[in-house]
């Protein structure tokens, strides 16, 4: 999906979180950056809603979907 | 309600999640779609419409608070303008393209807060709205991804509702010119906050919205909430509102004291409660739309149009 923004040229990252040790990782959003540093900067201001003590982003390519909810299973 | 979708019907009938387009029916993407228009609309809009009264912040401590509600309130507008572009829509376009008048926010925040006082006020009626809106969305919704991206949106809403109560039993107890504005501003933005929830139920024959549990509660339950959570804190704090609580066979309603709907005039910021008007009346004055729809709407796109001149795609 390509995704309109004032810089020409910008992805997907999927932003992953957890509050507590106890607690698996998970995905809590999304943000759409040009470039590694402002995703996480995005990411930071964004979901700014819980003291985290784990927060991740991912560029949403580097995911390799092996089946979800309403896709084609691709593996 | 069966649709030509049989998957799709059967994820509605066991309460299950949508989680893709590939799921969704037409009518099921335009109603959501519909839905997170309003929602991104007026989280954005109320940005602008808090800002004008955040600068008139008594402190500096309060205008921090102030700008933090702000930018919470840009976050909020964030995620229903993302879900959106999954969908397939042009974020920019929606936020920096559309017509103002086409912006599907509620008529309210057209009404400018002019005062502390009148921000303290929206944080009390506006946001305890907002909240009883999304908690409705977030408790019901079947859409997943925004399902989940309502978590943040409602930690926040508490903090806003709290600085609205904090500082209204606040000016409440001051008394004098600080209660006397606390009353003028509750004297007009309750009846606004009422029409908030929109036609009452006997009026409004279908709604799509509740058939795919894009919210749970009807208009009128919506309205009742909002009352049942507002009416009794400003009973407390000794603040004058226009309904009352009344039980029968165990049974709450809260009762409006005034003819509902009735007139508003805008820029005297004044209700005729003595002047009913039918929901016609309401709906052409909501489509003019208010005094700072145009002014806060180009606000925002003026900018974005000028960066784009000086740097062209």
């Amino acid at each position: 999906m390509q995704f309109k923004r004032v810089h020409d040229d910008v992805r997907a990252y999927e932003v992953f979180a957890r509050k507590l040790r106890q607690e698996p990782l998970r995905q809590i959003g999304s943000v759409v950056a040009p470039d590694d540093d402002l995703a996480a900067a995005y990411a930071r201001a964004t979901y700014d809603e819980e003291r985290w003590i784990e927060l991740a982003v991912v560029p949403r390519e580097a995911i390799n979907t092996l089946w979800a909810p309403g896709e084609e299973a691709s593996a | 309600m069966a649709t030509a979708n049989p998957a799709f019907d059967q994820l509605m009938r066991n309460g299950e999640l949508i989680e893709s387009p590939n799921e969704m029916t037409p009518e099921y993407k335009k109603e959501l779609r519909h839905t997170l228009t309003v929602s991104g609309d007026t989280e954005l809009i109320s940005a602008p419409a808090y800002y004008l009264a955040a600068q008139r912040a008594p402190s500096i401590n309060a205008f921090m608070t102030g700008v933090a509600i702000i930018q919470d309130e840009l976050a909020h507008a964030h995620i229903a303008y993302h879900i959106l572009e999954e969908l397939g829509e042009d974020q920019e376009k929606l936020i920096f393209s559309r017509d103002p008048k086409s912006f599907r926010y509620p008529y309210a925040f057209d009404v400018p807060l002019e005062t502390w006082t009148e921000l303290i006020v929206a944080n009390l009626f506006y946001d305890q709205a907002g909240f009883c809106l999304l908690g409705d969305i977030h408790a019901e919704c079947s859409y997943g991804p925004w399902k989940r991206g309502l978590n943040k949106v409602m930690a926040e809403e508490n903090f806003h509702l709290r600085n609205g109560r904090t500082w209204a039993k606040r000016m409440a107890a001051a008394g004098g010119e600080a209660r006397a504005n606390l009353q003028r501003a509750v004297d007009w933005m309750f009846p606004l906050t009422v029409e908030w929830f929109g036609l009452p139920d006997a009026l409004k024959m279908h709604s799509t919205q509740l058939d795919f549990r894009l919210k749970g509660k009807t208009n009128d339950q919506l309205r009742q909430w909002w009352l049942s959570l507002v009416v009794p804190y400003c009973e407390e704090i000794g603040i004058r509102v226009p309904a009352h609580r009344e039980e029968s066979d165990g049974q709450v309603t809260y009762v409006l004291d005034y003819p509902f709907p009735c007139t508003f005039d805008a820029e005297l910021k004044r209700w005729d409660l003595n002047d009913p008007c039918s929901w016609d009346d309401v709906m052409q004055r909501w489509r003019a739309r208010g005094p700072r729809n145009a002014e806060m709407v180009g606000a925002l796109q003026e900018e974005f149009h000028k960066f784009r001149q000086a740097h062209p795609r």
